[in-house]
Protein backbone atom coordinates (compact mmCIF):
# COMPACT_ATOMS: atom_id res chain seq x y z
CA UNK A 1 0.00 0.00 0.00
CA UNK A 2 2.29 2.56 0.74
CA UNK A 3 4.92 1.48 -1.99
CA UNK A 4 2.19 2.04 -4.25
CA UNK A 5 1.56 5.46 -2.42
CA UNK A 6 4.42 6.28 -2.80
CA UNK A 7 4.84 5.70 -6.48
CA UNK A 8 1.74 7.67 -6.62
CA UNK A 9 3.33 10.47 -5.21
CA UNK A 10 6.35 10.36 -6.82
CA UNK A 11 4.23 10.56 -9.83
CA UNK A 12 2.65 13.56 -9.44
CA UNK A 13 5.46 15.25 -8.43
CA UNK A 14 7.02 14.29 -11.75
CA UNK A 15 4.06 15.20 -13.65
CA UNK A 16 3.91 18.43 -11.81
CA UNK A 17 7.55 18.65 -13.03
CA UNK A 18 6.62 18.16 -16.40
CA UNK A 19 3.03 20.75 -16.60
CA UNK A 20 5.59 23.54 -14.75
CA UNK A 21 8.24 23.31 -17.83
CA UNK A 22 5.64 23.15 -20.53
CA UNK A 23 4.10 26.40 -18.63
CA UNK A 24 6.73 28.65 -18.83
CA UNK A 25 6.57 30.20 -22.20
CA UNK A 26 10.77 29.35 -22.11
CA UNK A 27 9.89 25.44 -21.56
CA UNK A 28 7.36 25.26 -24.03
CA UNK A 29 9.04 26.45 -27.09
CA UNK A 30 12.44 24.77 -25.99
CA UNK A 31 10.48 21.55 -25.69
CA UNK A 32 8.72 21.96 -28.77
CA UNK A 33 12.07 22.56 -31.17
CA UNK A 34 14.33 20.07 -29.51
CA UNK A 35 11.22 17.64 -30.09
CA UNK A 36 11.21 18.38 -34.24
CA UNK A 37 14.60 18.26 -33.93
CA UNK A 38 14.69 14.89 -32.80
CA UNK A 39 11.91 13.23 -34.72
CA UNK A 40 13.82 15.09 -38.08
CA UNK A 41 16.95 13.24 -36.93
CA UNK A 42 14.78 9.83 -35.89
CA UNK A 43 13.09 9.39 -39.52
CA UNK A 44 15.10 11.41 -42.05
CA UNK A 45 15.62 8.46 -43.85
CA UNK A 46 11.80 8.58 -44.22
CA UNK A 47 11.76 12.33 -44.30
CA UNK A 48 14.35 13.35 -46.93
CA UNK A 49 13.25 13.31 -50.78
CA UNK A 50 17.06 12.87 -51.87
CA UNK A 51 20.38 11.26 -50.66
CA UNK A 52 21.77 13.77 -48.84
CA UNK A 53 24.85 13.09 -50.58
CA UNK A 54 23.53 12.55 -54.31
CA UNK A 55 24.53 14.88 -56.75
CA UNK A 56 22.58 15.99 -59.57
CA UNK A 57 24.73 18.14 -62.05
CA UNK A 58 21.93 19.41 -64.05
CA UNK A 59 20.41 20.94 -60.89
CA UNK A 60 22.81 22.82 -59.72
CA UNK A 61 22.06 26.25 -57.47
CA UNK A 62 18.48 25.96 -58.20
CA UNK A 63 16.53 28.37 -55.63
CA UNK A 64 14.22 27.01 -53.16
CA UNK A 65 11.15 25.75 -55.69
CA UNK A 66 7.95 23.07 -55.64
CA UNK A 67 10.93 19.80 -56.19
CA UNK A 68 13.55 21.54 -53.82
CA UNK A 69 11.61 23.31 -51.27
CA UNK A 70 14.79 24.68 -49.99
CA UNK A 71 17.08 24.57 -53.12
CA UNK A 72 20.31 22.82 -54.26
CA UNK A 73 24.01 23.72 -53.41
CA UNK A 74 27.18 24.00 -55.29
CA UNK A 75 26.72 20.03 -56.44
CA UNK A 76 22.98 20.11 -57.04
CA UNK A 77 22.25 18.24 -53.22
CA UNK A 78 18.99 18.61 -52.42
CA UNK A 79 19.15 20.92 -49.09
CA UNK A 80 16.02 19.55 -47.55
CA UNK A 81 17.67 16.28 -47.46
CA UNK A 82 21.18 17.56 -46.70
CA UNK A 83 19.37 19.85 -43.48
CA UNK A 84 17.11 16.41 -42.03
CA UNK A 85 20.55 14.38 -41.93
CA UNK A 86 22.58 17.18 -40.77
CA UNK A 87 20.08 17.30 -37.58
CA UNK A 88 21.02 13.52 -37.10
CA UNK A 89 24.81 14.80 -36.99
CA UNK A 90 24.15 17.84 -35.02
CA UNK A 91 22.24 15.43 -32.45
CA UNK A 92 24.76 13.17 -32.26
CA UNK A 93 27.73 15.49 -32.15
CA UNK A 94 25.55 17.24 -28.82
CA UNK A 95 25.27 14.26 -26.85
CA UNK A 96 28.86 12.51 -27.60
CA UNK A 97 30.49 15.97 -26.28
CA UNK A 98 28.47 16.36 -23.47
CA UNK A 99 28.93 12.96 -22.81
CA UNK A 100 32.39 13.20 -22.53
CA UNK A 101 32.22 16.60 -20.51
CA UNK A 102 29.98 16.02 -18.14
CA UNK A 103 30.92 12.05 -17.40
CA UNK A 104 34.56 13.51 -17.02
CA UNK A 105 33.41 16.31 -15.48
CA UNK A 106 31.54 14.78 -12.64
CA UNK A 107 34.28 12.42 -11.95
CA UNK A 108 36.90 15.01 -11.37
CA UNK A 109 34.21 17.45 -9.58
CA UNK A 110 33.93 14.48 -6.79
CA UNK A 111 36.85 13.61 -6.52
CA UNK A 112 38.00 16.99 -5.60
CA UNK A 113 35.41 17.67 -3.33
CA UNK A 114 35.34 14.18 -1.40
CA UNK A 115 39.19 13.80 -1.36
CA UNK A 116 39.85 17.46 -0.36
CA UNK A 117 43.52 18.51 0.56
CA UNK A 118 46.11 19.31 -2.08
CA UNK A 119 44.44 17.05 -4.51
CA UNK A 120 41.37 19.35 -4.42
CA UNK A 121 43.71 22.39 -4.50
CA UNK A 122 45.41 20.97 -7.47
CA UNK A 123 42.16 19.63 -9.64
CA UNK A 124 40.21 23.08 -8.94
CA UNK A 125 43.09 25.08 -9.64
CA UNK A 126 43.70 24.01 -13.43
CA UNK A 127 40.22 23.83 -13.99
CA UNK A 128 40.14 27.13 -13.35
CA UNK A 129 43.10 27.74 -15.64
CA UNK A 130 41.55 25.98 -18.34
CA UNK A 131 38.26 27.73 -17.77
CA UNK A 132 39.81 30.98 -18.32
CA UNK A 133 40.85 29.94 -21.59
CA UNK A 134 37.48 29.17 -22.89
CA UNK A 135 36.42 26.32 -25.03
CA UNK A 136 37.29 27.62 -28.70
CA UNK A 137 40.72 27.54 -27.89
CA UNK A 138 41.24 23.92 -25.99
CA UNK A 139 39.14 22.79 -28.69
CA UNK A 140 41.40 24.16 -31.36
CA UNK A 141 44.60 23.14 -29.68
CA UNK A 142 42.71 19.23 -28.95
CA UNK A 143 42.27 19.58 -32.95
CA UNK A 144 46.06 20.71 -33.72
CA UNK A 145 47.06 17.67 -31.83
CA UNK A 146 44.35 15.02 -32.77
CA UNK A 147 44.44 16.29 -36.48
CA UNK A 148 40.65 18.10 -38.08
CA UNK A 149 38.04 15.35 -38.29
CA UNK A 150 34.40 14.96 -37.53
CA UNK A 151 35.58 12.57 -34.29
CA UNK A 152 37.92 14.81 -33.73
CA UNK A 153 36.29 17.31 -33.12
CA UNK A 154 33.55 16.20 -30.99
CA UNK A 155 36.48 14.84 -28.62
CA UNK A 156 38.39 18.50 -28.32
CA UNK A 157 34.26 19.93 -27.95
CA UNK A 158 33.76 17.27 -25.06
CA UNK A 159 37.59 17.71 -23.58
CA UNK A 160 36.79 21.53 -23.91
CA UNK A 161 33.76 21.22 -21.82
CA UNK A 162 34.83 19.27 -19.09
CA UNK A 163 36.18 22.58 -17.01
CA UNK A 164 32.18 23.73 -16.59
CA UNK A 165 30.98 20.56 -15.77
CA UNK A 166 34.10 19.86 -12.99
CA UNK A 167 33.63 23.48 -11.42
CA UNK A 168 29.63 22.75 -11.41
CA UNK A 169 29.74 19.75 -10.26
CA UNK A 170 31.99 20.80 -7.16
CA UNK A 171 30.62 23.19 -6.22
CA UNK A 172 27.62 21.15 -6.03
CA UNK A 173 28.99 18.47 -3.99
CA UNK A 174 30.35 20.72 -1.72
CA UNK A 175 27.28 21.55 -1.10
CA UNK A 176 25.91 18.17 -0.30
CA UNK A 177 28.83 17.37 1.81
CA UNK A 178 28.46 20.13 4.30
CA UNK A 179 24.58 18.89 4.81
CA UNK A 180 24.25 16.75 8.02
CA UNK A 181 23.03 13.39 6.48
CA UNK A 182 26.74 12.90 5.17
CA UNK A 183 28.18 13.40 8.33
CA UNK A 184 25.32 11.06 9.82
CA UNK A 185 26.39 8.48 7.29
CA UNK A 186 30.62 9.04 7.47
CA UNK A 187 29.37 8.40 11.07
CA UNK A 188 27.38 5.34 10.34
CA UNK A 189 30.71 3.92 8.84
CA UNK A 190 29.58 4.28 5.00
CA UNK A 191 32.42 3.22 2.84
CA UNK A 192 34.38 5.53 0.04
CA UNK A 193 32.17 4.21 -2.80
CA UNK A 194 28.86 4.20 -1.36
CA UNK A 195 29.59 7.92 0.64
CA UNK A 196 30.59 8.94 -3.32
CA UNK A 197 28.52 6.70 -5.71
CA UNK A 198 25.14 6.59 -3.08
CA UNK A 199 24.98 10.18 -1.55
CA UNK A 200 26.80 12.52 -3.67
CA UNK A 201 26.28 11.18 -7.32
CA UNK A 202 22.78 11.00 -7.33
CA UNK A 203 22.41 14.39 -5.48
CA UNK A 204 24.46 16.36 -7.63
CA UNK A 205 23.30 14.79 -10.76
CA UNK A 206 19.48 17.06 -11.28
CA UNK A 207 22.20 20.56 -11.45
CA UNK A 208 24.13 18.55 -13.61
CA UNK A 209 21.63 17.14 -15.76
CA UNK A 210 19.93 21.21 -16.05
CA UNK A 211 23.36 22.88 -16.79
CA UNK A 212 23.67 19.67 -19.93
CA UNK A 213 20.62 20.90 -21.38
CA UNK A 214 22.77 24.14 -21.54
CA UNK A 215 25.96 22.70 -22.41
CA UNK A 216 24.58 20.75 -25.29
CA UNK A 217 23.71 23.91 -27.00
CA UNK A 218 27.34 25.41 -26.04
CA UNK A 219 28.74 22.00 -27.35
CA UNK A 220 26.70 22.39 -30.77
CA UNK A 221 27.92 25.61 -31.34
CA UNK A 222 31.51 25.04 -30.59
CA UNK A 223 31.11 21.81 -32.90
CA UNK A 224 29.78 23.75 -35.79
CA UNK A 225 32.01 26.55 -35.40
CA UNK A 226 35.02 24.15 -35.87
CA UNK A 227 33.33 22.19 -39.14
CA UNK A 228 33.10 26.21 -39.92
CA UNK A 229 37.01 26.53 -39.93
CA UNK A 230 37.51 23.27 -42.13
CA UNK A 231 38.38 21.09 -39.18
CA UNK A 232 35.91 19.26 -38.20
CA UNK A 233 33.25 17.46 -40.51
CA UNK A 234 34.84 17.03 -43.64
CA UNK A 235 32.95 16.48 -47.23
CA UNK A 236 30.55 15.44 -47.99
CA UNK A 237 28.70 14.99 -44.25
CA UNK A 238 25.79 17.23 -44.52
CA UNK A 239 27.40 19.02 -41.39
CA UNK A 240 25.54 22.55 -40.72
CA UNK A 241 28.45 24.95 -39.56
CA UNK A 242 30.51 22.84 -42.62
CA UNK A 243 27.54 23.79 -44.87
CA UNK A 244 27.87 27.42 -44.01
CA UNK A 245 31.63 27.49 -44.68
CA UNK A 246 30.65 26.64 -48.13
CA UNK A 247 27.59 29.21 -48.93
CA UNK A 248 30.88 31.84 -47.99
CA UNK A 249 31.86 31.32 -51.74
CA UNK A 250 28.55 31.57 -53.55
CA UNK A 251 26.95 34.62 -50.95
CA UNK A 252 26.43 36.17 -53.99
CA UNK A 253 24.34 33.71 -56.13
CA UNK A 254 23.07 31.70 -53.71
CA UNK A 255 21.98 33.39 -50.83
CA UNK A 256 19.69 30.15 -49.56
CA UNK A 257 22.66 28.42 -49.19
CA UNK A 258 23.51 30.56 -46.24
CA UNK A 259 20.88 31.32 -44.27
CA UNK A 260 19.35 27.87 -43.92
CA UNK A 261 21.74 26.15 -42.58
CA UNK A 262 22.17 29.15 -40.22
CA UNK A 263 19.01 29.15 -39.40
CA UNK A 264 18.79 25.46 -38.21
CA UNK A 265 21.76 25.62 -36.15
CA UNK A 266 20.28 28.53 -34.50
CA UNK A 267 17.12 27.64 -34.08
CA UNK A 268 19.04 24.74 -32.39
CA UNK A 269 20.98 26.35 -30.14
CA UNK A 270 17.86 28.58 -28.96
CA UNK A 271 15.73 25.32 -28.47
CA UNK A 272 18.19 23.74 -26.27
CA UNK A 273 18.66 27.08 -24.83
CA UNK A 274 15.11 28.16 -24.15
CA UNK A 275 14.54 24.00 -22.37
CA UNK A 276 17.70 24.80 -20.49
CA UNK A 277 16.45 28.24 -19.14
CA UNK A 278 12.60 26.60 -18.04
CA UNK A 279 14.40 23.59 -16.39
CA UNK A 280 16.27 26.16 -14.50
CA UNK A 281 13.39 28.88 -13.59
CA UNK A 282 11.29 25.28 -12.34
CA UNK A 283 14.32 24.10 -10.60
CA UNK A 284 15.18 27.04 -9.01
CA UNK A 285 13.25 29.32 -6.34
CA UNK A 286 15.18 31.73 -6.47
CA UNK A 287 14.62 32.72 -9.88
CA UNK A 288 11.20 31.97 -10.15
CA UNK A 289 10.53 34.45 -8.29
CA UNK A 290 12.53 36.99 -10.78
CA UNK B 1 47.99 46.16 -2.50
CA UNK B 2 51.37 44.81 -3.19
CA UNK B 3 50.86 41.57 -1.39
CA UNK B 4 47.33 40.94 -3.53
CA UNK B 5 48.94 42.08 -6.50
CA UNK B 6 52.50 39.44 -5.75
CA UNK B 7 49.33 36.90 -5.55
CA UNK B 8 47.82 37.47 -8.83
CA UNK B 9 51.17 37.82 -10.64
CA UNK B 10 52.49 34.04 -8.54
CA UNK B 11 48.61 32.62 -10.32
CA UNK B 12 49.40 34.65 -13.75
CA UNK B 13 53.13 32.45 -13.69
CA UNK B 14 51.64 29.58 -12.72
CA UNK B 15 49.07 29.54 -15.33
CA UNK B 16 51.84 30.62 -18.04
CA UNK B 17 54.00 27.29 -16.85
CA UNK B 18 50.71 25.09 -16.80
CA UNK B 19 49.86 26.20 -20.98
CA UNK B 20 53.36 25.55 -21.56
CA UNK B 21 53.18 22.20 -20.10
CA UNK B 22 50.13 21.26 -22.17
CA UNK B 23 52.15 22.35 -25.34
CA UNK B 24 55.23 20.72 -25.30
CA UNK B 25 53.04 17.51 -25.11
CA UNK B 26 52.15 18.32 -28.61
CA UNK B 27 55.98 17.21 -30.19
CA UNK B 28 55.20 13.70 -28.83
CA UNK B 29 52.84 13.52 -31.60
CA UNK B 30 53.50 10.70 -33.94
CA UNK B 31 51.77 12.19 -36.74
CA UNK B 32 54.22 15.14 -37.00
CA UNK B 33 55.57 15.44 -40.27
CA UNK B 34 56.54 18.20 -42.77
CA UNK B 35 53.29 18.53 -44.58
CA UNK B 36 53.17 21.62 -46.75
CA UNK B 37 55.14 19.41 -49.07
CA UNK B 38 53.37 16.88 -50.98
CA UNK B 39 55.99 14.72 -51.65
CA UNK B 40 56.76 12.13 -49.53
CA UNK B 41 59.46 12.26 -47.16
CA UNK B 42 61.93 9.12 -46.47
CA UNK B 43 62.66 8.07 -42.61
CA UNK B 44 66.21 9.35 -42.48
CA UNK B 45 64.67 12.77 -43.38
CA UNK B 46 61.84 12.77 -41.18
CA UNK B 47 64.50 11.51 -38.75
CA UNK B 48 66.19 14.29 -39.02
CA UNK B 49 62.71 16.75 -38.92
CA UNK B 50 62.52 15.96 -35.65
CA UNK B 51 66.07 15.93 -34.76
CA UNK B 52 66.41 19.16 -35.52
CA UNK B 53 62.86 20.08 -33.48
CA UNK B 54 64.85 18.13 -30.51
CA UNK B 55 61.57 15.38 -30.89
CA UNK B 56 64.19 12.68 -30.47
CA UNK B 57 64.65 13.42 -26.75
CA UNK B 58 62.38 12.68 -24.14
CA UNK B 59 59.56 14.89 -22.50
CA UNK B 60 60.20 16.49 -19.99
CA UNK B 61 63.79 17.13 -21.36
CA UNK B 62 61.75 18.48 -24.48
CA UNK B 63 60.04 20.92 -21.66
CA UNK B 64 62.97 22.28 -20.10
CA UNK B 65 64.50 23.19 -23.31
CA UNK B 66 61.03 24.96 -24.47
CA UNK B 67 61.30 26.78 -21.28
CA UNK B 68 64.68 27.58 -21.34
CA UNK B 69 64.57 29.47 -24.97
CA UNK B 70 61.15 30.64 -23.94
CA UNK B 71 63.25 33.15 -21.07
CA UNK B 72 65.69 34.18 -24.13
CA UNK B 73 62.56 35.22 -26.04
CA UNK B 74 62.98 32.25 -28.45
CA UNK B 75 59.66 30.88 -29.34
CA UNK B 76 61.21 28.64 -31.89
CA UNK B 77 60.83 28.90 -36.40
CA UNK B 78 57.91 28.16 -37.96
CA UNK B 79 58.40 24.95 -39.76
CA UNK B 80 57.15 26.74 -43.16
CA UNK B 81 59.42 29.78 -44.31
CA UNK B 82 61.89 29.54 -40.92
CA UNK B 83 60.70 33.06 -39.55
CA UNK B 84 61.25 33.28 -35.58
CA UNK B 85 57.17 32.46 -34.46
CA UNK B 86 57.65 35.42 -31.96
CA UNK B 87 58.22 38.06 -34.91
CA UNK B 88 54.99 36.30 -36.84
CA UNK B 89 52.71 36.62 -33.75
CA UNK B 90 53.97 40.21 -32.55
CA UNK B 91 53.50 40.98 -36.70
CA UNK B 92 49.42 39.98 -36.49
CA UNK B 93 49.02 40.14 -32.47
CA UNK B 94 47.77 43.74 -32.36
CA UNK B 95 45.18 43.58 -35.25
CA UNK B 96 43.52 40.96 -32.85
CA UNK B 97 43.63 43.25 -29.71
CA UNK B 98 42.33 45.58 -31.88
CA UNK B 99 39.75 43.62 -32.90
CA UNK B 100 38.86 42.32 -29.43
CA UNK B 101 39.12 46.13 -28.28
CA UNK B 102 36.45 47.07 -30.67
CA UNK B 103 34.26 44.56 -30.54
CA UNK B 104 34.00 44.76 -26.13
CA UNK B 105 33.77 48.70 -26.56
CA UNK B 106 30.61 47.66 -28.85
CA UNK B 107 29.76 44.76 -26.81
CA UNK B 108 29.19 46.65 -23.32
CA UNK B 109 27.79 49.86 -24.82
CA UNK B 110 24.76 47.84 -26.18
CA UNK B 111 24.77 44.83 -23.57
CA UNK B 112 24.96 47.40 -20.53
CA UNK B 113 22.00 49.33 -21.34
CA UNK B 114 20.00 47.07 -22.11
CA UNK B 115 20.75 45.09 -19.50
CA UNK B 116 19.79 47.56 -16.80
CA UNK B 117 16.73 48.93 -18.69
CA UNK B 118 15.70 45.03 -18.44
CA UNK B 119 16.50 45.16 -14.72
CA UNK B 120 15.08 48.08 -14.05
CA UNK B 121 11.17 47.54 -15.86
CA UNK B 122 11.91 44.05 -14.28
CA UNK B 123 8.25 41.71 -14.81
CA UNK B 124 7.14 44.18 -17.74
CA UNK B 125 6.46 43.32 -20.91
CA UNK B 126 9.54 45.35 -21.73
CA UNK B 127 12.06 42.93 -19.66
CA UNK B 128 10.88 39.81 -21.28
CA UNK B 129 11.17 41.32 -25.03
CA UNK B 130 14.74 42.52 -24.33
CA UNK B 131 15.47 38.98 -22.68
CA UNK B 132 13.83 37.09 -25.85
CA UNK B 133 16.13 38.94 -27.81
CA UNK B 134 19.16 38.15 -25.66
CA UNK B 135 18.34 34.66 -25.51
CA UNK B 136 18.31 34.76 -29.37
CA UNK B 137 21.56 36.61 -29.64
CA UNK B 138 23.24 33.91 -27.23
CA UNK B 139 21.85 31.27 -29.81
CA UNK B 140 23.46 32.99 -32.90
CA UNK B 141 26.01 31.58 -34.03
CA UNK B 142 28.70 34.01 -34.44
CA UNK B 143 29.91 32.95 -38.16
CA UNK B 144 26.46 32.91 -38.84
CA UNK B 145 26.24 36.55 -38.33
CA UNK B 146 29.23 37.59 -39.65
CA UNK B 147 27.97 35.74 -42.74
CA UNK B 148 25.00 38.05 -43.14
CA UNK B 149 26.21 41.28 -41.92
CA UNK B 150 28.71 40.47 -45.26
CA UNK B 151 26.14 39.63 -47.28
CA UNK B 152 24.53 42.78 -46.20
CA UNK B 153 26.85 45.46 -46.01
CA UNK B 154 29.61 44.50 -47.85
CA UNK B 155 27.67 42.26 -50.79
CA UNK B 156 24.18 43.89 -51.57
CA UNK B 157 24.72 47.34 -50.24
CA UNK B 158 28.50 47.78 -50.96
CA UNK B 159 28.62 49.94 -48.20
CA UNK B 160 32.08 48.23 -46.70
CA UNK B 161 35.04 45.97 -48.00
CA UNK B 162 34.63 42.13 -47.65
CA UNK B 163 37.93 41.75 -46.63
CA UNK B 164 41.24 43.56 -46.17
CA UNK B 165 43.44 45.42 -43.35
CA UNK B 166 42.43 49.15 -43.03
CA UNK B 167 39.62 50.61 -40.33
CA UNK B 168 36.54 50.15 -42.29
CA UNK B 169 37.84 46.46 -42.38
CA UNK B 170 37.54 46.42 -38.87
CA UNK B 171 34.13 47.60 -38.24
CA UNK B 172 31.90 44.31 -39.62
CA UNK B 173 34.21 41.49 -37.69
CA UNK B 174 33.84 43.96 -34.81
CA UNK B 175 30.33 44.59 -35.24
CA UNK B 176 29.97 40.65 -35.39
CA UNK B 177 31.65 39.35 -31.65
CA UNK B 178 30.30 42.69 -30.23
CA UNK B 179 26.74 41.72 -31.23
CA UNK B 180 26.89 38.55 -30.46
CA UNK B 181 28.49 39.58 -26.80
CA UNK B 182 26.45 42.09 -25.89
CA UNK B 183 23.55 39.71 -25.59
CA UNK B 184 26.01 37.96 -23.05
CA UNK B 185 26.56 41.31 -20.93
CA UNK B 186 23.29 42.27 -21.28
CA UNK B 187 22.15 38.90 -19.16
CA UNK B 188 25.08 39.57 -16.48
CA UNK B 189 23.86 43.55 -16.07
CA UNK B 190 20.47 42.69 -15.43
CA UNK B 191 21.09 40.00 -13.19
CA UNK B 192 23.52 42.06 -11.04
CA UNK B 193 21.55 44.94 -11.01
CA UNK B 194 18.57 43.27 -10.20
CA UNK B 195 20.29 41.56 -6.83
CA UNK B 196 21.50 45.37 -6.31
CA UNK B 197 17.89 46.67 -6.48
CA UNK B 198 16.23 44.00 -3.67
CA UNK B 199 19.05 45.12 -1.61
CA UNK B 200 18.59 47.16 1.43
CA UNK B 201 20.36 50.08 1.29
CA UNK B 202 18.24 51.03 -2.28
CA UNK B 203 14.81 50.15 -0.54
CA UNK B 204 15.74 52.44 2.28
CA UNK B 205 17.29 54.98 -0.41
CA UNK B 206 13.85 55.32 -2.23
CA UNK B 207 12.07 54.82 1.56
CA UNK B 208 14.30 58.22 2.20
CA UNK B 209 11.92 59.90 -1.03
CA UNK B 210 15.28 60.16 -3.14
CA UNK B 211 14.73 61.20 -6.86
CA UNK B 212 14.29 57.56 -8.89
CA UNK B 213 16.93 58.48 -10.96
CA UNK B 214 19.75 59.32 -8.61
CA UNK B 215 18.89 56.13 -6.77
CA UNK B 216 19.31 54.16 -9.95
CA UNK B 217 22.80 56.28 -10.85
CA UNK B 218 24.56 56.39 -7.26
CA UNK B 219 23.60 53.71 -5.69
CA UNK B 220 22.69 50.53 -8.31
CA UNK B 221 24.99 51.90 -10.95
CA UNK B 222 27.55 51.97 -8.73
CA UNK B 223 26.80 48.40 -6.53
CA UNK B 224 25.82 46.44 -9.78
CA UNK B 225 28.62 47.59 -11.80
CA UNK B 226 31.61 46.13 -9.51
CA UNK B 227 30.62 42.37 -9.76
CA UNK B 228 30.65 42.94 -13.63
CA UNK B 229 34.36 44.00 -13.69
CA UNK B 230 35.24 40.88 -13.01
CA UNK B 231 32.70 39.16 -15.04
CA UNK B 232 34.30 41.19 -18.31
CA UNK B 233 37.92 39.08 -17.38
CA UNK B 234 35.92 36.20 -18.71
CA UNK B 235 34.34 38.21 -21.40
CA UNK B 236 37.60 39.46 -23.17
CA UNK B 237 38.50 35.70 -23.18
CA UNK B 238 35.65 34.59 -25.19
CA UNK B 239 36.05 37.51 -27.88
CA UNK B 240 39.64 36.43 -28.35
CA UNK B 241 38.23 33.21 -28.54
CA UNK B 242 35.74 33.88 -30.99
CA UNK B 243 38.00 36.37 -32.72
CA UNK B 244 39.80 33.09 -34.03
CA UNK B 245 36.63 32.25 -36.20
CA UNK B 246 35.41 35.34 -36.98
CA UNK B 247 39.01 36.38 -38.46
CA UNK B 248 38.67 33.66 -40.68
CA UNK B 249 35.10 34.89 -42.26
CA UNK B 250 36.84 38.24 -42.78
CA UNK B 251 40.41 37.72 -43.48
CA UNK B 252 41.32 40.12 -40.91
CA UNK B 253 44.77 39.49 -40.28
CA UNK B 254 45.55 38.61 -36.90
CA UNK B 255 46.44 35.45 -34.50
CA UNK B 256 43.48 33.51 -34.92
CA UNK B 257 43.39 32.98 -38.70
CA UNK B 258 47.49 32.37 -38.36
CA UNK B 259 46.40 29.60 -35.74
CA UNK B 260 44.22 27.89 -38.18
CA UNK B 261 46.41 28.26 -41.15
CA UNK B 262 49.38 26.83 -38.86
CA UNK B 263 46.95 24.11 -37.81
CA UNK B 264 46.10 22.86 -41.57
CA UNK B 265 50.07 22.70 -42.39
CA UNK B 266 50.66 21.50 -38.93
CA UNK B 267 53.06 24.08 -38.04
CA UNK B 268 53.36 23.10 -34.69
CA UNK B 269 55.44 26.04 -33.50
CA UNK B 270 53.07 28.33 -34.45
CA UNK B 271 50.29 26.40 -32.76
CA UNK B 272 53.04 26.73 -29.75
CA UNK B 273 53.40 30.14 -29.71
CA UNK B 274 49.47 31.53 -30.40
CA UNK B 275 48.94 29.62 -27.19
CA UNK B 276 51.16 30.64 -25.15
CA UNK B 277 50.36 34.01 -26.60
CA UNK B 278 46.81 33.62 -26.03
CA UNK B 279 47.32 32.84 -22.08
CA UNK B 280 49.25 35.71 -21.56
CA UNK B 281 47.11 38.42 -22.93
CA UNK B 282 44.30 36.56 -21.02
CA UNK B 283 46.18 36.53 -17.60
CA UNK B 284 47.25 40.30 -18.13
CA UNK B 285 44.10 40.86 -18.84
CA UNK B 286 42.56 39.60 -15.75
CA UNK B 287 45.16 40.73 -13.50
CA UNK B 288 44.70 43.93 -14.90
CA UNK B 289 40.67 43.82 -13.96
CA UNK B 290 41.30 42.19 -10.69
CA UNK B 291 43.32 45.32 -9.82
CA UNK B 292 40.74 47.89 -11.03
CA UNK B 293 38.37 45.61 -9.05
CA UNK B 294 40.40 45.75 -6.04
CA UNK B 295 40.86 48.96 -6.30
CA UNK B 296 36.93 50.17 -6.28
CA UNK B 297 36.50 47.77 -3.23
CA UNK B 298 38.72 48.16 -0.58
CA UNK B 299 37.32 44.60 1.12
CA UNK B 300 38.87 42.58 -1.78
CA UNK B 301 42.74 44.09 -1.07
CA UNK B 302 42.46 43.14 2.56
CA UNK B 303 40.98 39.59 2.06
Amino acid sequence: MSEKLKSEELKTKNQSFFIRLLSTPNGFIGLTIVIILILSAGFADFLAPFSPTKMMVGNRFLPPNLEFILGTDEFGRDMVSRILFGSRLTLMIGAIAVGISMTTGIMIGLFAAYKGGWLEILLMRSTDILFSFTETLIALSCVAVLGPSLTNAVIAVGIAGIPFYARTCYSAALVEKSKPYFEASIACGASHSRLVFMHLLPNVLPTMIVISTLGVSTAILAAAGLSFLGLGAQPPLPEWGYMLAGSRDYINRAPWLMTIPGVAIALTVLGFNLLGDGFRTVLDPVERQR
Amino acid sequence: MIRFLLGKIVMAFLTVFITTMIETSYHGNPNLKPVGYQHDFTPEQIEEVRRNLGLDKPIYVQYFMYIEKLFQGDLGYTIRGGQPVIQVIFQRLPNTIMLACAAMIIAIGIGLPIGFFAAYKKGTIWDTFVMIIAIAGISMPHFWLGLILLFFFAVELGWLPVSGSGYMNLILPALTLGLSNAAIIARLTRSSMIDVMQQDFVQTALAKGLPKGLVLRRHVLRAGLVPLITMMGLQFAFMMGGAIVVENIFSWNGVGRMAVEAIFQRDYPIIQGFILTFAVVVVIVSIFLDTIYAFIDPRIRRS
